[in-house]
């Protein structure tokens, strides 16, 4: 077992520990920006191979790390923002209407 | 077979050219949106004609190195409720929609096109994408309104949904290692020969996600609340399209990648059906307390997604093309009734239930088509909730799942209880409400239509299912899909 | 009472999340020691500057191999930003901030060309170097991003109108589909570049790569002007 993927699975379980715990839509936010980042993690390290060069072939190689988790990635990051922006603007709008973050007294606001 | 990239591209051009055209000239933006339209139904038409025997379309000319697509007939069917429920939105919120109307307008084109991405598409990481540019527009239409409810709701299912994408992203990654591949195919052929516990792991991971954005019961959290907050037009899309697409992933990936025999040997097609009654139990018993007109539909559709899930989990034909034939249903019943309610809601803004009393005398027309359309939800005869709920029930005796039966036939009653609750008040005498706005014939005209097929399916269901009867072919059997999408 | 029910439900939740952390990694471990095949990868490496043109495998997988996926993401940032524009009021409002010294705005208008440069570069050099659309979209964008926080969101906003910047984001979603639809017209399948026979050019070369640079391009205009509207977005938000 090699050390990186202990890490990644730390990583998502932190982020999903913090999902679900957390009464602080900021601090809910943030923990999907780590689960995020630990799939993303979990692609490179998929793709690496022990002396590998990047998969850009403008000079000699003998061994190049595989493209493809490379490209997911770069999806997976592009969707993940987008998904960040929106929640973040549905916090600052939630925040202006009930003047507080916390999940509780939001649902206590609302009655 | 061009035709089939043409279903996901041409409402993300209409949404792409309406982005432009919303900024210079009102005139142009409503003849485009009726221009694609009827193109596109057109182009949909074409579609689910050629669908058997099922063709593969390959992007970019790649074969098995790229993205492939591919149409049979469970896709088919899919493209079916897209064209009945997408035209019939669309023309009524032409009139209906006051605010961010053109906003509407272009996410509901970018929520076809992803929609209609992940029913065609043969490809486990191209699936994610387009599960996301739909989900991704169902967030926004949630929040559309911008009241408190909908910002608030469009957060919670924002964040529930995304919990969920995170558990089928993992599983596709952790399939992409395992396998080397995306096609799923090549997958499928990979897949024997992986352990089976680990087999089961991605197995468990692709339920709890795509159990999230279907709304299963425990899961189901989001449901209600956006249902409640969101245009009642995008209710009809959400509980027909939205839901139902996240349902078809998962089937798909079930029944493609692992194959049935997996299915039957995990014992994960027991779990499924006791998941479908324990959600349609629970669904109905909620939807009797709600008061809110809205929410009781949204209960309904949850405690729908149960019947659906308990037809298509039961791993034979009976039960698939009964689960399928439900999907279709669902779709055009609830569309009927959250249509009416619309009008409703367009007229005299109400939407509890204490708001219809007497109804029924000021609108006889519209009144008798929301009883029809509950009727048929509820399962009874002449009508086509009915037909699909037998075949359910016929598949689950066929199964042995005796239990799941005669549950089925307790939640017939649990939902006659709560529909004849507002169909009783629909027709109590009140005093003389003012109407607020009359509706004209645009918004009539598309719940007629749905209202109609809603009898039409029902006496003469051989319609739908001449498709629907070829839809077990290529799911209980994945060598014959698996050889289509190689060879092609 | 409900002190020890809500510390049980704690811990509950606790236990649950650190149970399935440890049946991931025994996942994890096994399949470590399974021999995994990456034929599809393999015959990339082998065969992808020759099917494509460009060097960059990453871009070759991205706007070739896979280009109905970015053509996906994309449609995910334009939905972003047009979530975004909706939810933020029309009116003006004033940015909180603070004053910046004489140096930083001088600084920033000796930045800017340079920032433009390194984002063209990458966007046009994007299939024979690292680099490509999305990275330079996200540098190109910083500069309108940069003028927003040093000037204020009335200034950036009166340089590039938010019209501007959603009829550019339109523009770059639609040349990325019209370009792929060259593919049909050219008697193959959508987004086809190499297999259309489009000159595929000495790959190493700026000319190279059939569709690939203009791909890059499209999405490059289309990434940036959607996170500097998302941003823009974000800022009247707060």
């Amino acid at each position: 077992m090699e050390l990186p993927y202990v890490v990644v699975i730390i990583l998502f379980y932190l982020g999903i520990y913090t999902i679900i715990m957390n009464k602080n839509l900021i601090k809910i936010v943030v923990g999907v920006n780590i689960v995020e980042s630990s799939l993303i993690l979990l692609l490179i390290l998929i793709s690496f191979k022990l002396g590998g060069t990047a998969p850009i072939l403008d000079r000699k190689y003998e061994l190049v790390v595989d493209p493809i988790p490379q490209a997911l990635a770069l999806t997976a990051i592009v969707i993940g923002g987008s998904l960040i922006a929106v929640m973040l603007a549905l916090v600052i709008k939630i925040y202006k209407r009930y003047g507080t973050l916390n999940v509780d007294e939001i649902r206590k606001l609302r009655g | 077979m061009e035709s089939a990239v043409w279903i996901i591209l041409l409402p993300l051009l209409t949404a792409f050219f309406l982005g432009i055209f919303k900024l210079y000239s009102d005139k142009l933006f409503y003849s485009l949106v009726i221009v694609s339209m009827v193109i596109y139904l057109y182009l949909l038409i074409l579609v689910i004609n050629d669908s058997y025997p099922p063709k593969v379309y390959s992007i970019g000319n790649w074969g098995l190195l790229g993205i492939n697509l591919m149409v049979d007939s469970f896709s088919a069917m899919f493209l079916l409720i897209i064209a009945i429920l997408f035209i019939t939105v669309i023309i009524f919120s032409l009139n209906y929609i006051k605010v961010n109307k053109h906003k509407f307008i272009i996410l509901t084109y970018v929520m076809i096109a992803g929609i209609a991405g992940m029913v065609l598409t043969a490809d486990l990481f191209n699936l994610y994408v387009f599960l996301e540019v739909s989900s991704m527009s169902s967030y926004a239409l949630t929040a559309i309104k911008k009241t408190d409810k909908s910002i608030e709701s469009s957060f919670k299912y924002l964040i529930m949904s995304t919990f969920g994408s995170f558990f089928i992203l993992l599983a596709t990654i952790l399939t992409y290692y395992l396998t080397g591949t995306l096609n799923m195919a090549e997958i499928s052929l990979e897949f024997k020969s992986v352990p089976f516990m680990i087999k089961s792991t991605i197995m468990f991971f692709f339920i709890f996600g795509y159990g999230i954005k279907i709304g299963l019961v425990p899961l189901h959290a989001w449901m209600p609340d956006s249902y409640e907050a969101s245009p009642i037009p995008y209710n009809v899309l959400s509980s027909g399209l939205v839901m139902k697409s996240a349902i078809y992933a998962l089937i798909r990936l079930l029944y493609v990648i692992f194959g049935v025999e997996f299915l039957t040997e995990s014992g994960i097609l027991n779990i499924g059906v006791f998941w479908g009654v324990l959600t349609f139990i629970i669904a109905h018993t909620l939807a009797y307390q709600q008061s809110n007109l809205n929410r009781l539909l949204g209960y309904s559709s949850i405690a729908q997604i149960g019947y659906i899930t308990i037809g298509l989990f039961l791993g034979n034909e009976k039960g698939l093309i009964g689960g399928s034939f439900h999907i279709l249903n669902h779709g055009i019943m609830k569309g009927t009734l959250f249509l009416v309610l619309g009008i409703f809601y367009y007229s005299l803004k109400a939407d509890e239930i204490e708001d219809i009393q007497g109804l029924g005398y000021k609108f006889p027309v519209l009144s008798f088509t929301f009883v029809v359309a509950a009727l048929a939800i509820v399962g009874l005869p002449p009508f086509n909730g009915f037909i699909s709920k037998w075949l359910i029930i016929e598949a689950a005796i066929e199964a042995g799942f005796f239990y799941a039966a005669f549950f089925i036939l307790v939640g017939t009653f649990l939902s006659l209880t709560y529909y004849l609750k507002v169909i009783i008040k629909l027709y109590t005498k009140t005093e003389k409400k003012t109407l607020i706005e009359k509706p004209d014939l645009s918004l009539k005209l598309p719940t007629f239509f749905l209202g109609s097929l809603c009898i039409l399916f029902g006496i003469v269901p051989s319609l739908p299912l001449s498709l629907i009867n070829n839809i077990p072919k290529f799911l209980l059997n994945n060598s014959e899909y698996i050889r289509i999408l190689l060879g092609g | 009472m409900s002190r020890v029910h809500k510390i049980f439900r704690k811990f509950y939740k606790i236990g649950l999340v650190l149970f399935l952390a440890i049946f991931l990694l025994f996942i994890f471990d096994e399949i470590q020691n399974l021999d995994i095949k990456r034929y599809l990868s393999e015959h990339y490496i082998s065969e992808g500057v020759q099917e494509t043109g460009a060097i960059n495998l990453v871009t070759s997988v991205l706007y070739d191999y896979r280009g109905f996926d970015t053509l996906g993401e994309a449609t995910v940032i334009l939905t972003a930003a047009a979530t975004l524009s909706f939810m933020t009021p029309i009116k003006k409002v004033k940015m909180l901030g603070t004053e910046f010294t004489i140096i930083i705005y001088q600084t920033i208008i000796i930045i800017i060309p340079f920032l433009v440069v390194l984002g063209m570069n990458l966007i046009f050099f994007g299939h024979i170097s690292p680099g490509g659309g999305f990275v330079g979209g996200v540098i190109l964008a910083m500069i309108p991003i940069l003028v927003t926080i040093n000037y204020g969101i009335t200034f950036s906003e009166n340089k590039l109108k938010p019209n501007h910047k959603s009829l550019l984001e339109g523009i770059g979603a639609i040349g990325f589909i019209l370009l792929g639809l060259l593919g049909i017209f050219a008697g193959s399948n959508f987004l086809a570049s190499g297999q259309a026979n489009f000159g595929l050019g000495n790959p190493g070369e700026l000319i190279s790569a059939g569709l690939i640079p203009y791909l890059n391009l499209m999405i490059g205009i289309k990434v940036g002007a959607g996170l500097a509207a998302i941003f823009n977005s974000l800022i009247k938000e707060g």
